[in-house]
């Protein structure tokens, strides 16, 4: 009788879960805009969408827009650089004036790999640009691969994808 | 009177030493200048470093002021500019640091360094300044802190010649 109770409990809980509405989609991870989008500050943190032939990446103060069509070129790499952002910067300054070097260690934990994406682009005028992301670490070569389905062109296909961190 | 004969000649020394100094070469003019994208030749350099100089110069020329016009290379409008300079910018040596070697131990392991060849040409070709520089980021900062380092002390000389 307890075991025709618990496994009626068992099976109505997993026809529950099942019927659960999916998850909602994560969002979209976020990267850092290193140099080269003129309307978009320096290291300003945004989300990069690539969309109908168009590569657009959202900011907090505005947005620029580069058509696939008008990539030149994309290259990946990675770097370790240190996280936590200008926070980040400003506690690890702070910390260096600790007694013995103490303040050292954060320099060691405080590290994380990202990857370095940069696009080469022509604007209307004919003129180069250069936009320099840095991203989550694994994602600037599926970015490369969904430019490169958008229209984008590329030369260096993974000649420039190698770990550079020491 | 030995005293006094030694002043005189230090006199003397000074005086001709500030007549033998020659002339502050006399400043270019231009309206407008065109920046080239860096050229890496055979050295080996990471993308991302020969375009954020390559932005970095634009940025900081466009703010220093100094000429009328910055235009990117290939731009179609600079060819109609007549006293239109063009920046060279070329790579010689690279060598590349780590933030975390360089916050451990300052100044003694891990910084980031280019070196390049910075010239101006005008329309015809010929060169009107020819200089070796160099970007360095020593303690602080990203890897990439060395192209803005750069960029700044090629603005500097152009400042200083235009």
């Amino acid at each position: 009788m307890k075991l025709n109770v618990l496994l009626s409990i068992l099976m109505g809980a997993g026809a529950a879960l099942a019927q659960a509405p999916a998850p909602p989609p994560a969002p979209p991870p976020n990267i850092r805009h290193v140099i080269g989008l003129e309307k978009i500050k320096r290291n300003a943190n945004g989300h990069l969408t690539i969309q109908n032939g168009v590569m657009q990446f959202t900011a907090k103060k505005g947005d620029a827009t580069v058509a696939a069509s008008s990539i030149e070129d994309i290259f990946v790499g990675t770097e370790t650089g240190q996280s936590g952002g200008t926070a980040g910067r400003v506690v690890k300054t702070a910390a260096m004036a600790a007694p013995f070097g103490s303040g050292k260690v954060l320099t060691l934990l405080m590290r994380t790999k990202f990857d370095i994406l940069t696009v080469v682009y022509r604007g209307a005028d004919g003129g180069v640009h250069g936009v320099i992301f840095a991203l989550p670490k694994g994602l600037a070569e599926s970015t490369r691969s969904q430019l490169v389905a958008a229209g984008a062109h590329t030369s260096a296909p993974q000649t420039e994808l190698k770990d550079r961190t020491k | 009177m030995k005293i006094s004969v030694g002043i005189f000649l230090m006199l003397v020394a000074s005086i001709a030493a500030s007549a033998q100094k020659p002339a502050a070469a006399p400043k270019l003019h231009a309206s407008a200048i065109q920046i080239d994208v860096v050229d890496v030749g055979d050295v080996s350099i990471p993308a991302e470093f020969r375009y954020a100089i390559y932005e970095r110069l634009i940025e900081q020329i466009r703010a220093s002021g100094v000429f009328k016009t910055v235009y990117r290379s290939g731009d179609k409008a600079a060819a109609a500019v007549p006293d239109l300079v063009t920046l060279h910018t070329e790579v010689e040596a690279f060598q590349e640091g780590s933030q975390m070697k360089r916050e451990l131990a300052p100044v003694v392991v891990g910084s980031t360094k280019v070196d390049v060849t910075t010239q101006v040409t005008d329309k015809d070709g010929k060169k009107l300044l020819d200089q070796k520089m160099t970007g360095k980021v020593r303690i602080f900062g990203e890897n990439l802190g060395a192209t803005n380092d750069l960029a700044k002390r090629i603005t500097k000389l152009l400042v200083a010649s235009f």
